[in-house]
């Protein structure tokens, strides 16, 4: 819901979530799903480094939703 | 599968020198029993204490609740939360009825609260008053465990032994009526789906699917779950009614408005073999968990949905969920992806919008075809508990706080045995 | 001994079909006439005032949209039905008549000229429209009744089809009958809007939305059933598999869309700002974040060296388990990737603060607060775009 309130002043917000189908109904427009609940950007399964470029990954994503 | 519960009815419990049931009445050796918990080393304390219905009594930190249960013939107790593996679910077990084993937490300076914003008092039982009304456990005469952690031990070991002392003092107490003449007996029998007795195909087959784990909290490792272990990361899969019956599965550390109690007494279960033969034919238990993220539920969701209609062959199933509103989202995704497949649903569930204020937040999911809801209250309701002359258990170590033997200005969310996420309660949370 | 089998002991209770209510767009049967015989207000007559818009004060139509307030004696076209349904028990005094642009166009000032002239007739209670689809009208409606409330504590109920504006805006603040679309059943639809001011002026505990004829008002309140949840609902599926009528329990939550924003035209220019609800806050909450609920934002500046210190940092918010967000708050608040991103050049710039609340068990309303108000914050500060995250 935070979503709707930036996008309504004019700034586009890709929203990273877990749960996309409650992002979807409360209607945000540019969702990406996240890794988990518990670690959103993040994997504590993987090494360090690993886990940085997984991180990247999605926070590329969300910004090309960003992209017009 | 044949279960038979024989029941003992007790209408008091009391200390003594042994423990037996004599006319009705549970004695229990307090110092045995205390002496039999200690042996569990994480624990450098256990205080037990007694609380009647009527009494002007308060349990505070209460984290689970048992009914006083032993298998008798057939079975083990708890398999694999109290060390020996073994069937259940089947054969007979003596029931105590009237009577709950309590655990209540002792939560030391540091040790972490379950989120932030707990109360003094935890959860409560009150045992006369408006609390008492609404809960269950205000009618059961109450035998309260209040074990102290050992030093050294973390706050994960400690709610460890807290689960464990509590089932063990539900067999030992149990135990005491093996021998006995039961005052009720109730059987719970279903055959395996293809067994199902001539004359019933023309009736509904329902199936249940259970969402046992919230997923939406952090997982203990080592806390016995299913048949002793974890469960967290399980794919859904097939359980016999009983096995939930009969002490297979036990409550982990945290879920809301379900206790071992509840399990031992699931309502819907009871209620689908009640209905057995003569408006629906039951057609099995699917335990399912919720999971942080949406491939997981995804998968859980598809895997749940073919279990229910070509394992059980349900025409409909009805779900239920064991956390607050996250776990509501991989509940509504199992419930589409059984639509999908023609089977139908209807869901129960607890409401935890934002306050009662927010009625349009009661649920988190608005899949058209999943329109079958039934509410099964909100915990948000005030209430307003009276002082009270006894306390059992120990406030948290938290600083300010009115005095937890005063009177209480909370909600339901506090209280335990109000609310019921398996049906047992008659709460429904209406939008005005 | 008592042998009983569950399979025999128990009767079994017979399934009751609920009444199928259809909520969509008809009004239900049974209208409810407030009984005259019980006069629960003392004997004293109630003052009434009724505001109607252009059209139904028999100003003129679309033509007379831009009326300005006046205010008539006693009442006017649909007031007859409102002053037959009080009967002894009210007197429509007053008809306060509006245009409907005059109202739309300067909602605020409309409304407190309204207000100076419902004021000047000392009401008890006031009645607005109804205005079944009309939206400018329904959204004079609601803000009048509003305001009345809020201003002279007084009653105020008005009447709307389901898809009109004025529902969605005002129906947590007002009572608002259902209508139809049209403005049929008028004196049905005024008899459930007198009933309503009757007895909200006798303090008497107002029915289910579904009985009185209102919409829901976003209130959820324990009541105690016959039946335990259980029964409630294999009874529900069972009708289902029947193809019975049922009532849900629960009926579909209604959120308003909103048009996305334009996206970035080019990024390598753009500056990025990240937002969490994952109550991620400094060490001690200097902030005071509630971990539900929450009323509060902050903004946390962090080093563009170094990113989030798992030393620094908290987590407040009582949804889910902070433990690894704990070990890295990176698994939060992306700070480290971003600050790659910008070095690179693949972004313009990283705001070198994050936004973070909780967005557990949250407030409508409080959350649109917030999110405007970091809105605001982000434009002042030259934010072009927003990656949230959420848990």
């Amino acid at each position: 819901m935070l979503t709707k309130e930036l996008e309504r002043a004019g700034l586009p917000t890709a929203h990273i979530c877990a749960l996309t189908p409650v992002a979807q109904m409360v209607g945000s427009n540019r969702i990406i799903p996240a890794a988990s609940v518990l670690h959103p950007v993040g994997d504590p399964n993987r090494d360090p480094a690993a886990e940085k470029a997984f991180r990247r990954g999605i926070v590329e994503r969300a910004l090309r939703h960003l992209h017009d | 599968m044949r279960l038979q519960l024989d029941i003992l009815n007790i209408k008091d419990v009391q200390f003594g020198d042994g423990t037996r049931i004599t006319d009705g009445v549970l004695y229990i050796n307090r110092q045995e029993l205390q002496e039999f918990l200690k042996e569990d080393k994480r624990l450098s304390r256990v205080d037990i204490e007694l609380a009647h219905p009527g009494e002007k009594c308060r349990i505070i930190q209460a984290s689970d609740a048992a009914e006083p249960r032993a298998k008798t013939k057939g079975g083990v107790d708890f398999p694999g939360a109290l060390g020996k593996q073994g069937p259940v679910g089947q054969g007979n077990t003596c029931v105590l009825r009237g009577t709950a084993v309590v655990a209540s937490e002792y939560r030391r300076e540091g040790d972490p609260p379950m989120q932030p914003g707990f109360p003094r008092h935890g959860r409560i039982i009150d045992m006369s008053g408006p609390g008492a009304e609404l809960s269950i456990y205000g009618k059961t005469h109450n035998i309260v465990l209040v074990p102290w952690p050992a030093n050294e031990i973390s706050v994960q070991e400690y709610r460890i032994a807290l689960k464990i002392a509590e089932l063990k003092t539900a067999v030992y107490l149990a135990k005491a009526g093996k021998d006995l003449k039961p005052d009720e007996i109730e059987v719970y029998e279903l055959p395996a789906p293809s067994k199902i007795e001539k004359g019933l195909e023309h009736l509904p087959k329902v199936a249940y699917i259970f969402q046992f784990i919230p997923g939406q909290f952090e997982t203990i490792p080592g806390y016995p779950v299913l048949y002793g272990s974890n469960a967290s990361s399980i794919v859904p899969t097939i359980l016999h009614p009983n096995e939930i019956l009969d002490g297979a599965m036990v409550t982990p550390y945290r879920t809301m408005a379900i206790d071992v109690f509840g399990l031992q007494n699931h309502s819907i279960i009871k209620e689908l073999y009640q209905r057995h033969g003569k408006d629906l034919c039951f057609a099995g238990v699917i335990i399912t968990v919720g999971h942080g993220d949406e491939r997981e539920n995804e998968r859980a969701a598809i895997m749940s949905a073919n279990l229910a209609k070509w394992v059980l062959g349900a025409d409909g199933v009805i779900l239920t969920k064991s956390g607050g509103g996250i776990p509501e989202v991989p509940l509504a995704l199992t419930a589409q992806r059984c639509e999908d497949l023609g089977v139908r649903t209807s869901v129960a569930i607890t409401h935890y919008p934002a306050d009662v204020g927010d009625a349009d937040g009661s649920i988190l999911f608005n899949a058209p075809e999943v329109d079958a809801i039934v509410s099964l209250g909100t915990p948000w309701n005030p209430i307003t508990l009276p002082p009270v002359d006894r306390i059992i258990g120990e406030p948290a170590a938290f600083p300010e706080g009115p005095p937890v033997d005063g009177p209480i200005e909370t909600t339901l969310r506090w209280m335990k045995g109000v609310l019921s996420q398996t049906g047992n309660s008659r709460l429904i949370a209406v939008r005005y | 001994m008592d042998e009983r089998s569950l399979e025999s002991n128990r009767e079994f209770k017979t399934h009751r079909s609920p009444v199928l209510s259809n909520s969509d767009n008809s009004i239900l049967n049974g209208v409810r006439i407030h009984r005259k015989e019980e006069n629960k207000m003392g004997g004293k007559t109630l003052r009434v005032v009724h505001y109607l818009n252009q059209f139904f004060g028999g100003i003129g139509g679309e033509d007379k949209a831009h009326a300005e307030p006046q205010i008539k004696i006693g009442p006017i076209g649909p007031g007859k039905a409102v002053q037959g349904a009080f009967g002894d028990q009210g007197k429509v005094v007053a008809t306060i008549i509006c245009g409907d642009n005059y109202f739309a166009e300067r909602i605020e000032d409309a409304t407190t000229e309204v207000m100076n002239l419902i004021k000047s007739q000392e009401p008890d209670v006031v009645i607005a429209g109804p205005a079944f689809d009309a939206g400018r009208y329904g959204i004079a409606c609601g803000a009048v009744c509003k305001r009345a409330q809020s201003q002279l504590g007084i009653p105020a109920v008005t009447g709307m089809f389901v898809e009109n504006p004025g529902v969605d805006l005002f129906r947590k603040d007002v009572y608002i009958i259902e209508t139809e679309s049209s403005a049929r059943r008028m004196s049905d639809v005024i008899s459930k809007m007198v009933n309503i001011a009757c007895r909200l002026v006798a303090r008497e505990k107002m029915g289910k939305p579904s009985f009185e004829g209102y919409f829901a008002r976003g209130y959820l309140n324990n009541e105690v059933s016959d039946r335990i949840g259980a029964e409630r609902v294999v009874s529900m599926l069972l009708a289902k598999l029947r193809g019975e009528p049922f009532q849900s329990e629960v009926p579909p939550p209604r959120y308003d869309r909103v048009k996305p924003a334009s996206g970035l035209k080019d990024l390598h220019v753009a500056t990025i700002a990240l937002v969490t609800d994952g109550g991620l806050v400094p060490k001690g909450n200097p902030d005071r974040i509630q971990a539900r609920e929450a009323t509060r934002f902050g903004s946390y500046s962090f080093n563009d060296t170094d990113g989030l210190n798992p030393d620094d940092y908290e987590v407040n918010h009582v949804g889910y388990s902070p433990v690894f967000v704990l070990q890295d708050p990176h698994r939060l608040v992306p700070v480290d990737v971003m600050l790659d991103l910008e070095k690179e050049g693949v972004i313009g710039k990283l705001h070198k603060k994050f936004y973070s609340t909780a967005g557990a068990v949250c407030v409508v309303e409080n959350i649109r607060t917030m999110g405007q108000a970091i809105a605001k914050e982000l434009k002042d500060e030259g934010v072009s775009g927003v990656i949230l995250t959420s848990t």
